[in-house]
């Protein structure tokens, strides 16, 4: 599996499951099969320390959220140690109840930074640069032009500072930076011009296709206006027959302007991703697993995905079914084997 | 003028969904919210802010439309982002960055539109180096954009006022960074805290006012981050201090060979 | 620029020469609408390329029409693969996928460069680079092709190499050239036309033998054909007549007799190797710099040349021994390192960041924490001819007088040991010619030169000593006049000429046969 849009709707998927569940069996099982595949895909692409990081984070942020639940919140009804009341905030009965909440949280973030950081790991940098709509065209060269240059700059800032040295400035000082920026800055401005002349004698340019309407930048706020007002009433726990149409007019509405938007380019794409059978199995899984949990938790049917340890600790409930349903995310390592990326 | 207006609305539009998603704990203290709404509060709020990322972009790409500022942009942002690279270039304190320095400047010197495009794709770039794509990304883009389109404001500022060239410049520029140094880690918090402190149902309940909840985040800020925002606030000041005038005068320089006159074939 | 008129047949080479900064680039620029588009400034006359006007059509128009290639790679890449980057123009037209793929595959096999199609841009040498540039250029068939110097950058061998394969490629291709370039020797063979810039600001253009006689600044072998009287010029040192019967110059360079006084040498190396990244690059290099000697260190690419010169200023870690006035280096602190050695980079461009001229010379001083008055400051800068230029942009200022600014900035603490890496690169006759002067008189007044550089007739011209690298290891050390006559790779023009004589450079053949 290596499509760029497998791996977004892995990410959905995974991000859904975090975010429907607040079991924390649940959630370390999830983070734990999430380390297993990047594992498996860190040791594809040769990335020493991919494990020990991501270790290193969860930890702590666990000690973190659990810490700052426990001093912050008071409700619970086992109380460990008792704080002087007139101490700010952080005055009053530290719960067992607020430590495991917290902790639940720390398992929630923990999971979506380790499913981001399977995604920084699983796509190139290119791959990732893709996703910038093709309307944005000229935004998207920029960042194109910033990545290409990129190691030469790194190398002439290298040269520079050495030159530097050996013309006697100590580099000690925030004024030695001055040596190294300002010949780094001109050489650099030199350089974008002689690249500008390349790409307008070699046919670039955005004048009459990069202009953005009118229309266009007003139906995108419109659209961001509507997602923002259905999260709004989901605050305020209106039901989901109102708020979830919304979010899918939005939802619309912005695919619709982008697509519209990036139909005016003429440009064509040499590197196209193709679509492998693999690829095209994953993402049905993927697609067919998200929609499903979002219906059944809709209707209240994954009872064991909520939890909650106030007011009085309680084991959480557990069944095969959510376990299968979060391992689905170890998915691409069935089909992933010969895929070197 | 209908588009500067236009563009100047659509600023004051994303200011506000942006800011209003951020301190949304605050803004509705009366909602109840359900307990899962809390673990999705970051990534709806994360979700709306790359919308409004997405639309201050379209209204800003107007301002690159020529290849030549694609290029200098693209340019500049590899020597932002490389710095931070650099291995033991110039020594500093831990959360020192020279980051904020450029987008400051860049967006004092180029006006708003560049600013935000400056701040916004070193702060992309830098994410996509580091394996740093995630939830806090669109946060960061948006607020190192708002960084170098307020550097704008302050251009105006001083040309109004015309301190060009002026010892009053480089203090207010250092007064700006040093406001930004902290500003910045006061916004990136406002994501990540909800997460944290707004764990329990109680955050949402009416049972605490807006003060106390502010309370709440000024504790937890003072935790978890001053200490940075101050090595940060302090970086952007000696920076701007000491570099920059010249970089300023290195900027004007090239200015003239970015943007030309074009000229007719005169008949001779 | 003034008053051009100019004609050029389809399918023929264009040489265009001249000093720098004399407006070659402004030239070029004008025939694809670029001058005055992109740049500005004011034009007036007519110009037409295959029916096109470029002045009113702009680079736009002539887009399928003329493709142009810049002076430096690195800097007109868009992407870091080598078949997206040749892509990037056939995207721009908006060209079907399929299309594309069959371009870019012919054009790939046509320049030989299908083996490297998915390499990263970044990991090739200088002379790879310059070719995706120009495949880049060529992959939207166009009828002209304008090089802009575009071996400035790459090394002797590499160069000519590159220039080789223009002509190759001209010939297959059915191109018309025009290419600017100061390594005159190795076109003039081949091109029809030479369109010269003087300093003066004229233009002379015609058939490559008339203008060659109208030119001030011309490589040795018309040099030695203009001394010798031979009419027309032969262009290349096979075409010589050998009949000529020359004494040896008594008058030029003592060459054969002068052995430098090594007993106490200034700078010494003592088995110093080192390695990058676990690589060796250097391996036991043993030398010795002596006083008042230029010794002209030469090597191919990947020799070690860069690296002996990083080791000797202490920016390259290295075992053995290397001795700075008989004292060990390892016990010298950098400081103490940097005031006795003056280093200038292959890139001068990295030095220089002041707002003037003089700025630039009172920051070394201060770096160094001498006390200086600026009058002599300024009768220092009168020596490099820049005693005009005190109060100028350092980044304003010509090729050539950018690096000897740059070369003020490191010797104005009066280090006794200058080392250059690559000082000709890019560099016209004129400016090698006014460098030559600049290092003579440091020599005489007994500081050491050590000057790295790929350029043989340069280095013929200045050398007492000479030292050979091949890979990492010291392959000769001795006089020049072997050095340049035994070594096929380093034969200078002079020797390919005269090849059972001693003589190296132009100045070794006396004028009064």
């Amino acid at each position: 599996m290596k499509h760029t849009a497998s791996w977004i709707l892995w990410l959905v998927l995974s991000l859904t499951l975090t975010l429907t569940t607040r079991n924390p069996f649940y959630l370390s099982f999830q983070i734990l099969s999430l380390l297993l595949l990047g594992v498996y895909i860190a040791k594809q692409k040769h990335h020493a320390f991919w494990l020990s990081q991501n270790i290193r984070f969860l930890l702590t942020m666990l000690v973190i959220s659990s810490l700052v639940n426990a001093l912050f919140t008071h409700t619970g009804s086992t109380t460990l140690i008792n704080l002087p009341d007139h101490w700010i905030l952080v005055g009053g009965s530290i719960t067992l109840e607020s430590l495991i909440y917290g902790q639940i949280n720390g398992l929630i973030i923990g999971a979506i930074f380790v499913a981001f950081n399977i995604i920084n790991l699983a796509l190139s940098i290119r791959q990732l640069t893709h996703l910038i709509p093709g309307a944005l065209r000229p935004i998207a060269m920029t960042v194109t032009i910033t990545l290409t240059f990129l190691p030469s700059i790194q190398q002439r800032a290298q040269e520079i500072k050495e030159a530097q040295l050996i013309r006697g400035n100590q580099m000690k000082k925030i004024r030695d930076w001055l040596p190294l920026l300002l010949p780094l800055l001109i050489s650099s401005l030199e350089n974008a011009i002689s690249l500008s002349e390349s790409m307008t004698s070699r046919g670039f340019e955005t004048q009459s296709t990069g202009k953005i309407t009118r229309l266009t930048l007003v139906s995108l706020i419109l659209a961001t206006f509507i997602i923002f007002s259905a999260w709004v009433l989901s605050l305020f726990d209106y039901p989901g027959f109102i708020i979830l149409p919304l979010y899918a007019i939005g939802g619309g509405l912005v695919a619709v302007t982008f697509i519209s938007a990036s139909r005016k380019l003429r440009t064509t794409h040499f590197k196209k991703e193709t679509w492998s059978k693999k690829d095209a199995l994953s993402s049905g899984i993927f697609i067919t697993t998200i929609i499903g949990t979002i219906i059944l938790h809709q209707l209240g049917m994954l009872p064991t995905f909520y939890y909650s340890p106030y007011p009085g600790l309680s084991l959480p409930g557990l069944s095969l079914s959510g376990f299968l349903v979060i391992s689905v995310l170890l998915f691409p390592m069935l089909v992933g084997k010969n895929d070197s990326i | 003028m209908k588009i500067r207006l236009l563009g100047f609305l659509v600023n004051i539009f994303v200011l506000f969904l942006g800011m209003a998603s951020l301190l949304a704990p605050f803004i509705f203290p009366s909602a109840r919210g359900a307990v899962a709404q809390t673990s999705t509060f970051p990534i709806m709020v994360g979700l709306i802010v790359v919308l409004c990322v997405l639309i201050i972009l379209f209204e800003a790409q107007s301002a690159i439309l020529e290849t030549k500022m694609i290029a200098l942009l693209g340019v500049l942002i590899a020597i932002n982002a490389g710095i931070r690279f650099l291995e033991n270039a110039i020594p500093g304190p831990a959360g020192f960055s020279p980051t904020f320095f450029l987008i400051i400047l860049i967006g004092y010197f180029f006006g708003s539109r560049v600013g935000f495009l400056f701040g916004a794709l070193t702060m992309l770039v830098s994410g996509l180096l580091t394996g740093g794509v995630g939830p806090w990304l669109p946060g960061q883009l948006i607020t190192a954009g708002w960084v170098g389109q307020s550097a704008a404001l302050l251009g105006l500022i001083t040309r109004k006022l015309n301190l060009k060239n002026k010892i009053s410049e480089v203090v207010l520029l250092a007064a700006f960074g040093a406001l930004w140094g902290f500003l910045y880690g006061l916004i990136m918090n406002l994501w990540f805290w909800p997460f944290l402190a707004a764990s329990s149902d109680q955050i949402f309940s009416q049972s605490l006012s807006v003060f106390e909840n502010f309370q709440r985040y000024s504790a937890y800020y003072v935790a978890t981050s001053l200490v940075w925002d101050l090595t940060r606030a302090i970086g952007n000041v000696l920076m701007i201090v000491f570099l920059a005038n010249p970089v300023i005068k290195v900027l004007h320089r090239f200015h003239r060979r970015f943007s030309f006159t074009r000229l007719k074939a005169d008949e001779a | 620029m003034n008053n051009i008129n100019l004609e050029i047949t389809p399918a023929s080479l264009t040489l265009v020469t001249g000093s720098s900064g004399s407006g070659k680039s402004t030239l070029l620029k004008c025939i694809n609408g670029l001058v005055p588009h992109f740049s500005g400034g004011s034009i007036s006359g007519e110009i037409e390329v295959f029916n096109h006007d470029p002045i009113e059509e702009g680079p736009k128009g002539l887009v399928k029409t003329v493709s142009y290639v810049f002076q430096e790679p690195e800097s007109q890449f868009v992407y870091d693969i080598v078949e997206d980057e040749i892509a990037f123009s056939l995207e721009n037209f908006g060209i079907s996928r399929d299309e594309m793929v069959k371009r870019i595959d012919l054009v790939l096999n046509k320049m030989g460069l299908s083996d490297i199609k998915g390499k990263k841009i970044s990991h090739l040498s200088g002379g790879e680079k310059q070719k995706v540039a120009i495949a880049s250029a060529l992959v939207n068939q166009p009828r002209v092709l304008i090089l802009d110097e575009p071996t400035s950058q790459l090394d002797p061998f590499t160069a000519d190499a590159l220039l080789n394969y223009i002509i190759f490629l001209k010939s297959k291709m059915d191109l018309t050239v025009l290419i600017s370039e100061h390594r005159l020797e190795r076109l003039l063979p081949y091109s029809d036309v030479i369109i010269h810039l003087t300093p003066q600001g004229e233009i002379i253009s015609g058939p490559t033998q008339s203008v060659l006689h109208e030119m001030e600044q011309v490589p040795p072998i018309i040099k030695i054909a203009r001394m010798l009287n031979v009419d027309p010029y032969p262009l290349t040192p096979k075409e010589f007549p050998n009949s000529h019967e020359m004494a040896y110059n008594e008058k030029s360079k003592a060459t054969f007799d002068l052995i430098p006084s090594l007993q106490t040498p200034v700078l010494e190396c003592r088995n110093v190797s080192t390695s990058i990244n676990g690589k060796p690059i250097l391996k036991r290099i043993n030398f010795r710099l002596a006083k008042g000697e230029i010794l002209v260190v030469h090597g191919p690419n990947g020799s070690g040349k860069t690296t002996l010169s990083r080791t000797l200023v202490g920016l390259q870690s290295s075992e053995g021994q290397i001795f700075l006035h008989g004292q060990d280096t390892k016990l010298l602190g950098t400081e103490d390192m940097v005031k006795e050695i003056g280093y200038l980079p292959q890139n001068p461009g990295d030095l220089l960041f002041a707002e003037t001229v003089l700025d630039e010379i009172k920051i070394t001083m201060n770096n160094h924490q001498l006390k200086y008055h600026e009058a002599d400051l300024i009768e220092f800068l009168a020596q490099f001819g820049l005693n005009e230029k005190l109060t100028e942009y350092p980044r304003d200022l010509s090729v050539g007088e950018r690096q000897r600014t740059a070369l003020a900035a490191i010797t104005v603490h009066r280090p006794n040991i200058i080392i250059l890496d690559e000082p000709t690169r890019g560099m016209d006759y004129q400016n090698k010619s006014s460098l030559s002067k600049i290092l003579t008189l440091w020599r005489d007044e007994g500081r050491s030169i050590c000057l790295i550089t790929h350029d043989v007739e340069f280095g013929a011209m200045l050398a007492d000593r000479v030292l050979l690298l091949e890979e990492g290891e010291i392959s000769f050390d001795g006089l020049p006049n072997i050095a340049y006559t035994k070594f096929p790779r380093y034969r200078t023009q002079t020797s390919l000429i005269f090849p059972n004589q001693n003589w190296i450079t132009p100045g070794d053949i006396s004028q009064i046969s």
